[in-house]
């Protein structure tokens, strides 16, 4: 074989490898990543799947209880129809840590990967995402001014 | 002061459009003091750019709350480091000090090129005011960093928590000047495309740029790594997020393409490639900060969702056609002067290593943006989570460290089998032996083993070459091993710096096998006086104490740690509560040692009861990221410090694989 064509099929061999790795990757680590309004309208499709959602808690909704294996907690996640006021939620069961942002009075936005089972969205791993690392709401929020948005 | 802040910028963007039309104007009709009127302008520019920075930065440090900038990411009461790292923490803040960094380049530019580069530098001026233009016109006209309050505050929101961190500090600069640096050879490139020069000479002009801007883009990702694992208390450095990735995917074009010049150099091969990996290298840098900050992809860590998205993906594709389109119009001048000889080569090591590098660059932009373009195609948002990016990026990352080993001692043209027998045996046997005790220790992770042999493989064959050269220095000028070490390290630095840095990539992979493959975590809820355990360590939860303080209150946990039965420390992990703006925060708890890292998390208290949880994992070999990056960063001063006219040793010293490339 010339050179030239061993280079080629040796390249076209290593793009179709990549190609298979990421192939058989996304296939094994796919998740559906839904905003709590998409979910709740196909709940029964994600029904037993592995979803994450992003959603808000419910203020006054969240419960916990600190157990021999670790803490628990019962939440409600809904959407965020407009400030203080929240659409239909769904029940959220976790066993674990809680991330710094996670506020017990409920406000947080959540992302939350688990399974819906049940009624419920069992949590494997529930992540807080701050609507900006740098940068806080806008709006209140100076300390001199009173009140905080948090 | 502000005032002249916000004028500076006004008068600054004025001057960059003049600055852009003059100088490819003069290079067109030939004018010489058109041309060198472009480059005052940058100068003047630069100039301006400094006036507003002290504008904010004097605004920051004197806690001038009419700013509205000043009032939302300082206050009166946090440590002046931090007050002047304030200036990076938002948004309108860090356009400006990107604009800093690269005015000043350019200014560097023009000052080192006076008399040099005559013919491309116009283009040079012009592409690097272009970029300048596009973050002036985002400071000036969309976020204006001197936005005045309607009503002066008394006090200031203060920084993030998470960002008052000595790493914190210096992450985002050493990335900025990385990112930013990617700049200038791209806007060498360029210029040779636009006049048609396109021999080597604006490779070589910009071989110091290109590896400053590596540097700095790995020390950008180390140190965001570093303050990850210590900050975020996960446990882990690199979680694949979007705004990690963005960081990472310049650094990996960079890389090959740092490797691939040097085919262009010595075969004048590879020239259209070299192209399509400066110019993939700087969109990237723009793609990144496009990424963190328009909030198209939804990132754990997401920062302002701004309406920057826009501008900067018009920017992008602006940029993008420019680049391409002009070297598409030049492609016959970049035709090869030359063909691969043989399979097996130099050549075809670093070609492999090219392909690899941008194949995981690839990978990663294509699970960066997978939710994206899934939202497109089947109208539902799909993530891939970070065993994706492990699962794809592992065996990749394998035969990367392998051509690591290979590149520097196969011969260049057609490696012969003495060739072979002579440089490659001996290391694979040596890899084949680690493995090989490895597995009779009783290890049986593949991967590791795997992985744990080609780092021998690696430091073989670089100890193999440093053997090598110290023992022909000594044969023929008689010198003690270690003026001969010293001296012919000093004779080709950018050949022994680069091993060097290869080391500390090695060390940088035991970290990497270590945590994936090793990794134990533990989490617990325990009662005071409670004992559990962990690798070798028996850990007793003691209860928690409180402090406070003006600026926090804090929760520490006491937990003895005992090893053997003797108690060797007491770690504190700690709850924070932040009072301003009030924000909880966790501290982790280390003992480093290095063959692990015991890091404590404590995960949540319950007054009544006094129980806690407690995360605990053993992190193997994690401390060797820090220290590879610490070795990358001696390799890398050796590589670019200047070397010296005068050679120190007679000519024909050692010399294996026949390395003609002049030493720089």
């Amino acid at each position: 074989m010339e050179t030239k064509s061993k280079f080629l099929v040796g390249a076209a061999l290593l793009v179709g490898a990549v190609g298979y790795l990421m192939y058989s990757g996304v296939q094994q680590t796919a998740m559906y990543y839904l905003t709590i309004e998409e979910f709740l309208a196909q709940r029964e499709v994600y029904a037993d799947e592995g979803v994450r959602i992003a959603g808000r808690v419910k203020p006054g909704t969240v419960a916990k209880r600190m157990t021999p294996s670790g803490e628990e907690f019962e939440f409600e996640i809904g959407d965020f129809v407009a400030e203080d006021e929240m659409g239909q939620t769904i029940p959220v069961y976790y066993l674990g840590v809680t991330p710094d942002m996670f506020k017990s009075e409920g406000g947080s936005d959540v992302i939350i990967e688990g399974t819906f089972r049940d009624g419920t969205l069992v949590a494997q791993n529930v992540m807080t995402s701050c609507p900006s690392k740098y940068e806080a709401e806008d709006g209140t929020g100076y300390p001199a001014e009173g009140g905080t948005d948090g | 002061m502000v005032d002249v802040g916000s004028l500076a910028l006004l008068f600054w963007w004025v001057l960059a459009i003049y600055g852009i039309g003059t100088s490819p104007f003069g290079s067109y009709v030939r004018r010489r003091d058109f041309v060198a009127s472009g480059e005052n302008a940058t100068l003047a520019v630069w100039g301006m750019v400094l006036v507003a920075t002290a504008a904010l930065l004097h605004g920051l440090v004197t806690s001038d709350f009419s700013l509205k900038y000043v009032a939302h990411y300082s206050s009166s009461t946090l440590p002046l480091q931090y007050k002047v790292a304030a200036l990076w923490g938002g948004q309108a803040g860090s356009l400006l000090f990107w604009l800093v960094i690269l005015t000043s380049m350019a200014a560097i530019v023009v000052l080192q090129n006076r008399e040099r580069n005559r013919e491309l530098m116009p283009y040079v001026t012009a592409t690097l005011l272009v970029i300048s233009l596009f973050f002036l016109s985002m400071v000036n006209f969309i976020t204006p960093p001197f936005e005045r309050l309607a009503f002066v505050p008394q006090e200031g929101r203060d920084l993030n928590p998470l960002l008052q961190n000595y790493w914190m500090t210096i992450h985002p600069p050493s990335l900025y000047v990385g990112f930013v640096g990617c700049s200038v050879p791209f806007a060498f490139a360029m210029a040779a495309l636009a006049t048609g020069r396109l021999d080597d000479v604006w490779i070589r002009t910009t071989r110091r740029w290109t590896l400053l801007a590596w540097f700095f883009l790995s020390l950008g990702n180390l140190f965001g790594a570093e303050w990850a694992y210590l900050v975020l208390g996960w446990g882990g450095y690199w979680a694949w997020d979007p705004v990690e990735n963005a960081a990472f995917m310049p650094w990996l074009t960079c890389t090959a393409f740092l490797h691939s010049v040097m085919i262009q150099e010595k075969k004048n091969m590879l020239k259209v490639w070299n192209m399509v990996l400066v110019i993939l290298t700087f969109l990237l840098t723009i793609f990144g900060t496009f990424l963190t900050r328009s909030g198209v992809i939804s990132s754990v860590h997401s920062f302002t969702q701004s309406g920057l998205g826009p501008f900067f993906m018009s920017f992008l594709l602006v940029a993008a056609a420019a680049a391409f389109g002009l070297m598409f119009w030049r492609l016959r001048l970049l035709r090869s002067e030359n063909e691969l000889d043989s399979l097996l080569s130099r050549e075809t090591a670093f070609l492999l290593n090219n392909l690899i590098l941008v194949g995981i660059c690839f990978a990663v932009f294509w699970g960066t943006v997978f939710p994206v373009v899934s939202e497109w195609v089947r109208g539902v948002k799909i993530t891939v989570g970070p065993p994706f990016f492990n699962q794809v990026n592992a065996p990749l990352g394998l035969i990367l460290l392998f051509l690591t080993g290979l590149g520097p001692v196969i011969a260049w043209r057609r490696a012969t089998w003495s060739n072979l027998q002579r440089n490659v045996l001996r290391p694979m046997l040596f890899g084949v032996g680690v493995g090989a005790v490895l597995f009779v220790a009783g290890m049986r992770r593949g991967y590791a083993i795997v992985s744990f042999a080609l780092c021998g493989v690696v430091l073989a064959t670089i100890s193999m070459e440093f053997f090598r050269g110290v023992r022909a220095r000594q044969a023929m000028v008689g010198e003690s091993a270690p003026t001969a070490l010293v001296r012919l390290i000093g004779k080709n630095r950018r050949r022994y710096g680069g091993y060097i840095i290869h080391i500390g990539v090695v060390m940088m992979f035991l970290a990497f096998t270590g945590t994936s493959a090793f990794k134990q975590e533990r989490q617990i809820t325990v009662n005071p006086g409670d004992s559990f355990e962990i690798g070798n360590y028996s850990l007793r939860y003691d209860g928690v104490e409180e402090a406070d303080s003006e600026h926090i209150a804090y929760l520490r946990a006491n937990v003895a740690v005992f090893q053997g039965g003797e108690l060797v420390e007491t770690l504190q992990p700690e709850k924070r509560f932040y009072k301003k703006p009030e924000q909880p925060t966790t501290e982790v708890a280390i003992r480093s040692t290095l063959g692990a890292d015991l890091y404590l998390v404590l995960g949540s208290f319950d007054q009544p009861t006094q129980m806690a949880t407690i995360i605990a994992y053993i992190n193997p070999l994690v401390g060797f990221l820090f220290w590879g990056g610490m070795v990358l960063v001696f390799g890398t001063f050796v590589t670019i410090w200047p070397q010296r006219a005068t050679a120190t040793a007679p000519a024909g010293a050692y010399s294996p694989g026949r390395n003609t490339v002049p030493a720089d």
